[in-house]
């Protein structure tokens, strides 16, 4: 409430308020002198007549005063102004409505959804409106859209429209709702009606700058919320830590509710595993729990959840897990180079661990031959020997790794030498190295690789597609090996155009020994350079008891969010499934794949058939779930512009009347006689 | 004091005249049909107890004390032969007042030759104001009691170069012409100081007498009717005249002016028409408050308002009848 003038100037006219105190500081003396002997009794009189004029004057001198007053504000054009609530609607004739269809929108309440029972309000909404009111309708959650053309006159396909309208996974982009609605305005002033429950902590904050620009455009906007009591349980956090057993999965749950609530939650990890638990839960508050995650869990994105019946959309939080109780990979580097790019196994332990050790399932120890000397099964499934010279002082150590369940994973280069292999490992190796044997001259493509069989269990995920691109894979020089018969000794399981073994398999004792003739540096091929390498690396790697589908790297992203993935330095082309295993639309922009998930879930980056490169954790935004009301736009409106919530009263009439008054009152003290 | 100087003014001649004409007819008129004794308050009254010795007339003897004690003392009495009078009359500046109220054309007049806008210095006119009324009214009284041959005697408050002016009641021709002429040389002026005034007149006064006091008791109630109660101490009969003009309680002007006191110079502007109403009030309550105050110290109020002419106010004090309380002052005795 408050006092405004129009003509406040005139508030220079209060001057005139000296005049009665003039005239009461001034009297007239009478000029005619008569002697009067009954002076005792005039004393008596001119007393009494004080004590009534201690009242009388003082209030004649108010009752001016107050007289000049009330002119001096009426001339001013005082008028009172109050909080009168919503501006006036509907003088325009352009009305714009948007529509909220963010997550929160789906609370269920009084057996539908509070979309559902807007969408009620709003066709009826549509149906006051007089004919010819230009309407336009605005959907928005993440973004918004138009779902009319532009302002029209047809309510019948407005109000169809309102029909269509379903709610999303997104969250309430007011701001982009309200960029819209102006565009639709054309810049014109116009209605802009909102249905929304106005929820969460960002939606109006963030829209402020919009709003004030919507206002300054001679537009108001009028919020239309639902009467449901906000009521939410969400999982709004969950991340995989260190602990007792396999780890701790934290779930952080919150309640949105204005009552306590206990609610029946689980954690899925990825192999299936499910872990129940209940959360008691304070009013408009958290819980914080924990769950213990089994000594052997295999890796990828599990799932922490809580019953909701209210909104079920956000019960589910997904997390990355790493693989839990999983080996290690020993790469034992036969050749280092002078720089790492010219090291033997540079290109291996980037097919191990394309986004760096911290971030992939496997974690690639590179040792020096001399590394064999600790080698301990407990911590390493897989050794990789790459190029190694002399594999003698090792030899039994690599034997009984192997014979308790180990793997060994040799390959052929300059170093190796055929005599001391055959001599050392001839317990290890599919068949004894002959001699290394050039395919093809320097320069030439060299002999390639013919597509492998899917039926092996090496490359069953290669079955549906990706088999094609082993050809491209070409070696200008290969270790010969001795000629042996295809068996649980050796088995062949890639060759080269004409023949020859490029991958062997023997098994020994628990483990199994696989050797590639050729090098995993360029020194004598182009795997490295090939799309194939890095999935056919790390399938060996899986196959031979390491890391499978836990290997990829691992990302966090908000449903209805662009996500872009900064691709190793491998030419690989990853494809995006999504929870439903279904391909999701993907891109490649420079080094990054970019796309967008629409759900949440485990997205999986795969290259063809192989093990998932990167796995990806969508959520929803946590902010969405929190259907509490903290400032509604109507509110925000007032904050922002609040003379345009303010009614006025003109108290000129009222002042005039009041002087009017007044002066009746003067008048009658004033015919009720003068004072002495 | 009572002796007349050898050159008088031939107006206060003629005044004398006329107050003595004035009185003298007003007096008979009073006295037809009155058959009461020539001597007024001839009896026999106790005046006490004396031890018997031999050679009292034993016709004096009170037996009853004798019978109760055993001693034998005679009553004695004093004969009351005669009352003297006194006139005690109040000619403050004040009483110079009370003219007729002035409109129209005489307001005109005075305007222009400024009568009445000062009080007169000359001697009183003896219709108008409130001194010449008392002027009247004293001598009509002491006439009238000359008459019934009583002592009377004069008493002036204030008045022209004469704060006080006593002269003792006696009897005889020639003692009223002194006190007519007295009268007739008396000008309103100065202050009353009534208490003070009283005070000594009743010191003066003789036991058993009558004092008539003419006054417009101008003065604070409380400063001077104490001073009635030593007369009451000397059982002397108190009458007290209070002078005032209708017209002037009224406050009879047509527009605002400044009332000036003679006695004090004290001014005051006033517009009659807001002061009127509370002026009748206030004067009212005056009244009544000084025939309280007279009664209750033992004396005997009589209103004298001067606008009713002397006759009804001299019968009213020579019958001794009182003023009822609260009695409005501006109309009758109020009823019941």
């Amino acid at each position: 409430m408050s006092l405004s003038m129009l003509l406040p100037g005139a508030l220079a006219l209060a001057a005139l308020i000296a005049l009665p105190i003039l005239a009461h500081i001034a009297r007239q003396r009478p000029r005619e002198r008569v002697p009067f002997g009954a002076m005792l009794l005039l004393r008596r009189v001119v007393k009494r007549l004080r004590r009534r004029r201690r009242v009388k004057d003082p209030l004649l001198l108010l009752l001016r005063i107050a007289f000049l007053m009330l002119l001096v504000f009426a001339a001013t054009g005082l008028r009172f102004s109050y909080d009168g609530g919503a501006p006036e609607f509907g003088g325009t004739g352009k009305v714009v409505v948007l529509f909220d269809r963010s997550m929160s929108m789906s609370m269920m309440h009084g057996g539908s959804t509070v979309l559902s029972r807007t969408r009620g309000e709003a066709r009826e909404l549509i149906d006051s409106l007089p004919p010819g009111t230009q309407v336009g309708l605005i959907a928005f959650d993440d973004e918004a859209t138009a779902l009319t053309s532009g302002l029209v006159t047809d309510h019948a396909q407005v109000r169809s429209r309102i029909g269509v309208i379903e709610p999303s996974l997104g969250g309430s982009n007011l701001r982009a709702a309200l960029i819209e609605a102006r565009r639709m305005l054309e810049g014109e002033p116009g209605e802009i009606l909102l249905f929304s429950d106005e929820a969460g902590p960002r939606m109006v904050s963030e829209a402020s700058d919009e709003l004030r620009r919507v206002i300054d455009q001679g537009s108001a906007v009028l919020s239309k919320r639902p009467e449901a009591v906000p009521r939410n349980v969400a999982v709004t956090a969950a991340r995989y830590g260190d602990g007792i057993e396999g780890g701790t999965v934290e779930l952080l749950v919150s309640n949105f509710g204005d009552q306590p609530i206990e609610v029946p939650c689980e954690v899925r990890l990825p192999d299936g595993q499910v872990v129940p638990i209940f959360a008691d839960l304070p009013p408009e508050g958290e819980s914080l729990e924990r769950v213990t995650v089994p000594r052997q869990a295999e890796g990828g994105v599990g799932e922490a959840w809580c019953d909701d019946p209210d909104l079920p959309a956000d019960d589910a939080r997904y997390f990355h897990l790493p693989q839990v109780g999983a080996s290690r990979v020993l790469v034992v580097d036969g050749d280092p180079g002078e720089t790492p790019i010219r090291s033997e196994v540079y290109f291996v332990e980037r097919a191990l661990a394309p986004w760096g050790a911290g971030r992939s399932g496997v974690t690639p120890d590179v040792v020096t031959p001399l590394g064999l000397l600790d080698l301990d099964p407990q911590t390493h499934q897989v050794v990789f020997l790459a190029n190694v010279g002399d594999p003698r002082p090792f030899a039994a150590k690599l034997a009984e790794f192997v014979q308790k369940g180990g793997s060994l994973v040799i390959s052929a280069g300059s170093n190796v030498s055929a005599e001391r292999y055959n001599s050392a490992l001839s317990g290890l190796l599919p068949a004894p190295l002959r001699r290394a044997e050039d395919l093809a001259g320097r320069g030439e493509p060299g002999v390639a690789l013919l597509t492998p069989d899917p039926s092996l269990e090496l490359f069953e995920p290669f079955a549906r597609s990706g088999r094609t691109a082993f050809s491209e894979v070409a070696s200008r020089r290969v270790v010969l090996l001795e000629p042996y018969s295809e068996g649980s000794q050796a088995r062949t399981l890639l060759r080269y155009e004409g023949g020859i073994p490029a991958l062997v398999e023997r098994e020994v004792g628990k483990g199994r020994v696989m050797l590639w003739t050729s090098t995993f540096d360029y020194d004598w091929s182009n795997l490295p350079t090939q799309a194939v390498f890095m999935p056919m690396i790390q399938r060996i790697v899986a196959y031979l008891g390491g890391q499978s589908s836990g290997a990829g790297a691992r990302f966090e992203a908000d449903v209805g969010r662009p996500v872009a993935i900064e691709l190793p330095d491998l030419a690989i082309d990853p494809q995006v499934f999504g929870p439903d295993s279904q391909p999701v639309p993907s891109r490649i922009e420079g080094t990054k794949l970019i796309f967008t998930p629409s759900r949440p879930g485990a997205y999986e980056l795969r290259v063809d058939a192989s093990p998932p490169l990167a796995w990806v954790a969508a959520n929803l935004d946590p902010t969405e779930s929190d259907v509490r009301v903290y400032e509604t736009v109507m509110e925000a409106e007032a904050r922002i512009a609040p003379e345009r919530f303010l009614r006025h009263v003109d108290l000129s009439p009222w002042l005039l009347g009041g002087a009017l008054l007044l002066a009746l009152m003067i008048a009658l003290l004033a015919l009720r006689g003068r004072a002495t | 004091m009572s002796s007349a100087a050898p050159s008088y003014d031939p107006a206060v001649l003629a005044r004398v005249q006329r107050l003595h004409l004035k009185a003298r007819i007003l007096t008979e008129a009073l006295l037809q049909g009155d058959h009461r004794s020539r001597r007024v308050g001839q009896a026999i009254e106790f005046a006490g107890y004396h031890e018997y010795l031999p050679g009292h007339d034993l016709r004096h003897l009170d037996w009853r004390v004798w019978g109760r004690s055993d001693k034998l003392v005679v009553k004695t009495f004093e004969t009351e032969t005669e009352l003297p009078v006194t006139v005690v009359l109040d000619l403050s500046a004040d009483l110079a007042t009370g003219a007729p109220a002035v409109t129209g054309l005489r307001r005109l007049k005075r305007l222009v030759t400024g009568e009445g806008t000062q009080p007169s210095a000359s001697l009183p006119d003896l219709d108008k104001s409130k001194a010449g009324f008392a002027l009247s009214l004293a001598a009509t009284l002491l006439y009238y009691f000359y008459l019934r041959r009583e002592p009377i005697g004069l008493e002036l408050i204030a008045g022209e170069g004469r704060p006080i002016r006593s002269i003792p009641p006696r009897s005889g021709r020639g003692h009223l012409q002194a006190l007519l002429l007295t009268l007739a040389q008396a000008r309103p002026g100065g202050e009353a100081r009534l208490h003070e005034a009283l005070v000594a007149v009743g010191e003066r006064s003789r036991r058993r007498s009558l004092v008539l006091v003419l006054s417009d008791g101008m003065e604070e109630p409380e400063t001077w009717l104490p001073a009635v109660a030593a007369f009451g101490r000397r059982r002397t009969d108190l009458r007290f005249i209070h002078l005032y003009d209708r017209r002037e309680w009224g406050l009879e002007l047509d527009q605002a002016a400044r009332l000036y006191s003679p006695e004090t110079g004290e001014e005051i502007a006033v517009d009659p028409a807001a002061a009127r109403t509370a002026l009748r009030e206030v004067a009212t309550e005056y009244a009544e408050e000084v025939r309280r105050g007279v009664t209750s110290w033992g004396g005997l109020y009589v209103k004298g308002p001067i606008n009713e002419g002397l006759e009804p106010l001299v019968r009213k004090v020579i019958r001794g009848a009182p003023a009822s309380p609260g009695g409005d002052p501006f109309g009758g005795e109020a009823k019941g």
